[in-house]
């Protein structure tokens, strides 16, 4: 079987090397490559498109070993990697209305809250409410400068991931 | 090399404690014969060109409380200008308690000191939080050398080594715990479940945390700590007022629980990044470098070419912090030979 994957390089000598080497000596065969390092992703990063053939246990070891290489992997067969952003809010979610707070999130476009938890305190203002998201990837500081925003404005106390 | 110590708290009193126990060893290694001419405190000073012993001041200043009884060289209600003005030395070691408003009246002696063409090691944040510029500069304008790895971290090696180790490198971001009370607060909070104000109260019992523990507690020294790293070594311009301080004492128990649910702790932690000048609680994943215990101080440094190179150490401590200064005092006597 083939895998389009979409992988994101950074724009430093090495990188691709890196990226392919594990490619050939898992037994994937590199179909095609295609590297334009002029075209740039906001990030400064350049995407590469790979196509690489093999069965299906090989690909997947080669999706594994790159992960573990700090490869970042975008796009898998054309459908965009989704990652999760936890954070954590302090405050009183009825007076502060976290609910609007959640509504306020899942308006941002490729933003999804998927998991929601509260611990409830005797005094309303200590309770705490976890949010996970799930976002496209690569925009993770984005949206944690958005939940920050939304957060305060909302009165919480808001803990980001790092 | 002769070394006028303004300020005998606990770091002045762990550097003449440091100097007792080196002192051959430095003379052996590196052919550095380390005498301290002077002594300040609030009492006045202990002065003696030749050379005051060590133990003698520690033991003066713990039987007594006044180091101006020292025998023989001991003066009462002297000020610390004066005595920069009178005494014979090479190093200033700045440790007079830390100001936070105006980092007087350390500030005025350590130019006091450039003036005079003295070198300077200190540990004091206040002035370099608030005028790390005006004081890098009249280092430079006087060709004398201003030292401080003691302000940020305590023991654990962060501005020499960014400077002197990683000198290859462009330094992009920093993250790091730059408090140990507060760190402390936070382990035992998630580790034993009791609340932030209980666990305030037993550090404040045990001397982990000040009577006053707001500069602790809401960010502030914390902060301090991020002006120093950005202006000295990502090249900043920036003071205590650029910083966006969000501090601990409103995290709750429930926020800890539902964090440590998901496998994350949460830590103070400073940050220092292309667009970002902030203290705030963040949440760290259990297992990862920032999941330190206790009163350790760590920080990722995020370099362009060793990609991030991690740095831990105890960042409090009498001994500890007075190590940061004899290393600074060691490498400005190499730096002269």
């Amino acid at each position: 079987m083939r895998l389009n994957l979409v992988l994101e390089l950074l724009d430093i000598p090495g990188q691709l090397i890196d990226a392919l080497e594990p490619i050939g000596r898992l037994g994937a065969n590199i179909v095609t490559v295609i590297h334009q390092r002029d075209v740039k992703t906001e990030r400064g990063t350049v995407p590469v498109q790979i196509t690489i053939e093999g069965d299906k246990d090989t690909l997947d070891r080669v999706i594994t070993t790159l992960e573990n290489r700090n490869i970042q992997i975008m796009e898998v067969d054309g459908v965009l990697r989704k990652e999760k952003i936890r954070t954590i809010l302090i405050g009183d979610i009825v007076d502060k209305d976290v609910k609007d707070a959640l509504n306020r999130l899942n308006v941002f476009e490729g933003v999804k809250v998927v998991d929601f938890n509260l611990k409830m305190s005797d005094d309303p203002e200590k309770s705490a409410s976890k949010i996970i998201i799930e976002a496209d990837y690569g925009k993770r500081k984005d949206i944690m400068k958005r939940i920050k925003d939304v957060g305060i404005s909302k009165g919480f106390l808001v803990i980001n991931e790092v | 090399m002769k070394l006028c110590i303004l300020g005998f708290g606990a770091v002045g009193r762990g550097v003449a404690k440091v100097i007792s126990m080196k002192k051959e060893e430095m003379k052996e290694k590196y052919g550095l014969d380390l005498k301290i001419t002077a002594v300040t405190d609030t009492s006045g000073a202990a002065i003696y060109d030749e050379g005051l012993d060590p133990n003698l001041l520690l033991k003066i200043k713990e039987d007594t409380g006044k180091i101006s009884n020292y025998p023989e060289y001991g003066i009462s209600k002297i000020s610390n200008m004066e005595v920069l003005h009178k005494v014979d030395f090479d190093c200033l070691i700045e440790v007079t308690p830390t100001d936070i408003e105006n980092g007087e009246p350390a500030k005025s002696h350590i130019l006091k000191a450039f003036n005079d063409k003295k070198d300077v090691v200190t540990s004091n944040k206040g002035p370099l939080a608030l005028s790390f510029r005006e004081l890098a500069e009249s280092a430079k304008e006087n060709n004398v050398q201003l030292k401080y790895e003691a302000s940020v971290g305590g023991a654990m090696p962060i501005l020499n080594f960014a400077h002197d180790t990683l000198p290859s490198c462009n330094i992009k971001s920093i993250f790091g715990i730059l408090n140990g009370t507060t760190n402390y607060i936070l382990s035992r909070m998630a580790k034993e479940g009791s609340s932030y104000e209980q666990i305030l109260k037993e550090s404040q019992e045990m001397g982990i945390a000040e009577t006053n523990p707001a500069q602790d507690v809401e960010g502030t020294d914390a902060a301090c700590k991020v002006v120093i790293l950005a202006n000295s070594i990502m090249n900043r311009d920036v003071t205590l007022k650029d910083v966006e301080i969000v501090g601990i004492s409103k995290i709750t128990q429930e926020a800890i629980s539902l964090a440590r649910n998901e496998g994350y702790l949460i830590k103070l932690i400073g940050e220092i990044s292309e667009d970002t000048l902030e203290v705030s609680p963040r949440l760290v994943r259990e297992g990862s470098p920032f999941a330190v215990d206790g009163t350790l101080n760590v920080a990722t440094l995020k370099t362009d070419l060793a990609e991030d190179v991690t740095v831990v150490g105890k960042g409090a401590g009498s001994i500890e912090t007075a190590s940061a200064i004899l290393s600074d005092i060691i490498s400005i006597y190499k730096s002269k030979e």
